[in-house]
């Protein structure tokens, strides 16, 4: 199975060198196309024409668009993605300083939502044609119908300011030295041993992973009920009846593995739309994230620092769908030979 | 399936669902006070170096970790801070003397003398011409002498007058020459130092900056030892830390926010006006708006004190010239009143009336500045009714600069403009000077003008100034509106002092005993 998932990975990557470069070509493209200056957000009323043209030409923007693309790929390909036009630090540096926050919040996100969707797809599985399934599936499609950025608002209310018991701003708290070996709180607060930083951090990740997550989790709920309600009419499982095996060993043993499947894909092209959905939770919990700095970087129209940001955002997905694929040949041993 | 296996599963899985989500309350997290105290910010610092650009939201932070040469106090005078004093030495005010205060350290213990101003404000800017500090004032230097380790002379190609107010204003910090130096740029942006009461400890983008006193500042000693900027963009979010009590000051909160938490005892909550005024900016090169008779029942339409009690609980002032009530150049005797009639007789010497309306484009951002938005609206209302359709366009700050800077407005645009200094050349001068490209009016004899007001002695300059404002507002060449207002709210238990600046001075705070 090693080789299968080696060539997956290899196979995946390859595809992904030319997507990346078609990707990069159309994200300097259309920002250079923007109809908005970088230099208008710089500078103060003061400035003089020749002082903008001045600072134009230290920056390189007065070249032309394929020399402009040109000399940020060659510098792109050697790990350099430029300098950011306001804060004037190199855009890996601040990439690399909050992403990892980012990828913390999804990924404790994502398992949040497992927690909640799985017993909550079996749950609804299990009231199928029984009192209460109404007032569950209406639940669920107000789960739904919730973003989760209003589910932010509501829990920081509720469980912040209406009972203050869980934080709702920040990675932990002000008086914890940052993580600085691998920049994932979580794991380096545990490597280093400091378990009181470790709860600090979790409990700030809380709020924002608990917000995404109850926008996630009524998909996988209702995915998982819809496979498992088919999965049900499927000849094994009549056989596991007519075994005489409980249904829930039916559900849990048999079932479950084979509902799973169209769940796993859901949540590969879901965890995309989640990794994105961070901008605005992070935003609203001022979490230092990739979302954070992309809505600054924005307002800036800070274009290095905007075309590094989607370059990593197009990587992460090409990464995260890789790893779904993977999760296939794993879960499925049809789709090794595929 | 039956029914018993099927109830014990969905025990089961409910019993997990109750689990999952009761995991989620636990471990509260404890907001520390005492010789702290957390402010909740709205923006972060977008760069370490503080003359890289003009952003005022972070000039708090700046002053607290780099102190200013000179600082504008609450009552808009410019007083002695890194420099104790400050004389020009001719008339035509192109050569300024300044002696810096001895004795002042930078954060690593370094002294902090005039090599590290030269290299400031002339050396650095002359070889980076990516800082933005040199389209401020830098770039009219031609020259900074050093007389002695405390005292030297800035050299002027023009009159610069108003380089005292620079001095005190956005970009002027004195940066460490040696330090720079010796870590080299990209180690200073992340370790910043500087002379001022407080030293970064840690910054974490966009989550917050952590300051701790620095023990030998060259003042009076901070009383609150540590303070923590908490970057909280969301207004709603501010409100909210401090409420739960997670934030001490909640710095530009939504006015109606401030109104309601006035009823909090706990909390004491303000609404004060500052150095920021909302102006409708009518470019020059729009046909419409070349006819004094439109600009003038533009001007007459709208109902300033309404805009004022609708969204700033009736604290913004109406103004009716381009500066800021109690500054020297303010104009007391003039008052464009709101008079509905009247601007509907003088839109109709152009030609337009309610049946027969003037349809322009109106521009405005939205969010930039609270409340902006829906003034543009309320503007919208008012012209309405005189027979003005303005067609109203969300912009982006950005955008706005863009076409303000290649004059492509294509119609009239809400502004809010911010100077922390009194003086008019940064108000008039700037707004009204057709040279720059942040001016919509571009009516070339003001560029002489100005230039030549810069070279008079200071009375007759801001007369001088006095008089284009009086006459800009005669002929409406620009629209002020209201001095713009700004909010704080924090615990009762703190002494705390507002700048009409609109800065935050931890350093000069104190926890009740």
């Amino acid at each position: 199975m090693l080789a299968v998932l080696v060539r997956q990975v290899f196979v995946r990557a390859l595809i992904a060198i030319p997507m990346i470069f078609a990707l990069s070509v159309v994200v300097f493209v259309v920002l250079r196309m923007l109809p908005a200056d970088p230099l208008a957000m710089m500078l103060p009323p003061t400035a003089t024409p020749t002082e903008v043209e001045s600072l134009r030409a230290a920056l390189g923007l007065d070249r032309s668009l394929p020399v402009q693309y040109g000399i940020w790929l060659s510098h792109a390909l050697h790990g350099d993605l430029g300098r950011s036009i306001t804060s004037g630090e190199t855009v890996t540096h601040l990439i690399a300083t909050t992403l990892p926050a980012t990828v913390e919040l999804s990924v404790v996100a994502l398992a949040f939502s497992l927690v909640i969707s799985i017993p909550g797809g079996l749950l609804l599985y299990a009231l199928n044609k029984r009192r209460g399934e109404l007032l569950a599936d209406s639940f669920v499609v107000l789960l739904i119908s919730v973003p989760s950025f209003l589910w932010g608002i509501f829990l920081m209310l509720v469980l912040g300011v209406m009972w203050p018991i869980l934080p709702f701003s920040d990675r932990f708290g002000a008086d914890i030295a940052p993580p600085k070996t691998t920049g994932f709180a979580l794991i380096d607060f545990l490597l280093r041993g400091d378990f009181q930083a470790w709860g600090n951090a979790f409990s700030h990740l809380m709020l924002p992973a608990l917000a995404l997550a109850l926008g996630f989790a009524p998909l996988i709920i209702r995915v998982l009920r819809a496979s498992l309600l088919e999965a049900a009419g499927e000849q094994y499982a009549m056989v596991a009846r007519l075994r005489g095996q409980s249904d829930a060993r039916i559900v849990l043993r048999h079932m479950f593995k084979n509902a799973v499947l169209p769940t796993l894909t859901l949540i590969g092209v879901q965890f995309g739309f989640l990794f994105g959905g961070t901008l605005l939770i992070e935003m609203i919990f001022s979490f230092p994230g990739l979302g954070n700095l992309m809505v600054q970087a924005v307002r800036n129209h800070d274009l290095p620092l905007i075309q590094g940001i989607a370059l990593v955002f197009c990587v992460i997905i090409l990464v995260i769908n890789t790893c779904v694929d993977c999760l296939y040949a794993v879960v499925n041993p049809r789709l090794r030979d595929a | 399936m039956s029914t018993r296996s099927l109830s014990a599963l969905a025990r089961r899985a409910l019993a997990s669902c109750v689990m999952a989500l009761g995991c989620a309350a636990i471990a509260p997290a404890a907001h520390a006070a005492g010789n702290e105290l957390t402010i909740a910010y709205p923006v972060d610092v977008p760069s370490w170096d503080p003359t890289a650009g003009t952003w005022p939201a972070a000039q708090s932070l700046y002053k607290a970790v780099f102190d200013s040469p000179l600082l504008i106090n609450d009552k808009l005078e410019i007083t002695p801070r890194l420099i104790e004093s400050w004389k020009w030495l001719d008339d035509k005010n192109t050569r300024l003397d300044i002696v810096l205060r001895s004795g002042v350290t930078f954060q690593d213990g370094s002294k902090l003398t005039t090599e590290d101003f030269k290299y400031t404000f002339f050396d650095r800017p002359q070889t980076d011409k990516k800082l933005v500090i040199n389209s401020t004032f830098t770039n009219k230097l031609s020259n900074i002498e050093i007389k002695s380790p405390t005292e030297a002379v800035m050299d002027f190609k023009n009159p610069t007058p108003t380089a005292p107010d620079w001095l005190a204003f956005m970009t002027a910090y004195i940066l460490p020459k040696a330090y720079i130096e010796k870590v080299g740029t990209d180690q200073f942006l992340a370790h910043p130092i500087g002379a001022g009461p407080y030293k970064l400890v840690s910054y974490e983008r966009g989550s917050r900056a952590v300051l701790e006193a620095y023990d030998g500042y060259w003042g009076p000693k901070p009383a609150i030892k540590r303070v923590v900027f908490n970057f909280t963009p969301d207004p709603s979010a501010r409100v909210a830390m401090l409420e739960s009590g997670r934030a001490d000051v909640a710095v530009q909160i939504p006015v109606r926010d401030s109104e309601r938490l006035k009823s909090n005892s706990k909390l004491v909550s303000k609404v004060y006006p500052y150095t920021q005024i909302f102006i409708v900016q009518l470019p020059s090169y729009v046909t419409a708006l070349q006819n004094v008779h439109v600009r003038r029942a533009m001007q007459m339409a709208i109902n300033k004190q309404a805009l004022s009690r609708a969204f700033f609980a009736n604290t913004a002032k109406p103004i009716s010239v381009l500066a800021l009530p109690g500054t020297p150049a303010y104009v007391d005797d003039v008052d464009v009143k709101y008079d509905p009639k009247a601007a509907e007789a003088e839109l109709a010497k152009a030609g337009f009336s309610p049946s027969k309306p003037l349809e322009i484009p109106f521009m405005s951002a939205n969010g930039s500045t609270p409340g902006d938005y829906d003034m543009a609206r309320a503007l919208v209302q008012m012209w309405s009714k005189i027979g003005i359709k303005a067609d109203l366009q969300e912009v982006t700050l950005a955008k706005y600069m863009e076409l303000s800077h290649s004059s492509k407005l294509s119609g009239p645009m809400l502004y809010s403009w911010d100077n922390a200094t009194a003086d008019p050349e940064i108000f008039a001068g700037y707004i009204l000077n057709p040279n720059l490209p942040f001016s919509a009016w571009k009516q070339p004899e003001l560029a002489d003008t100005f230039k030549q007001l810069s070279a008079l002695p200071q009375a007759q300059r801001i007369a001088g100034y006095q008089a284009i404002e009086k006459k800009a507002t005669e002929d409406a060449w620009c629209i002020p509106l209201i001095q713009s207002v700004t909010t704080i709210a924090y615990k009762k238990t703190l002494n705390l002092n507002t700048y009409q600046t609109g800065y935050i001075m931890p350093q000069e705070y104190s926890w009740k005993q």
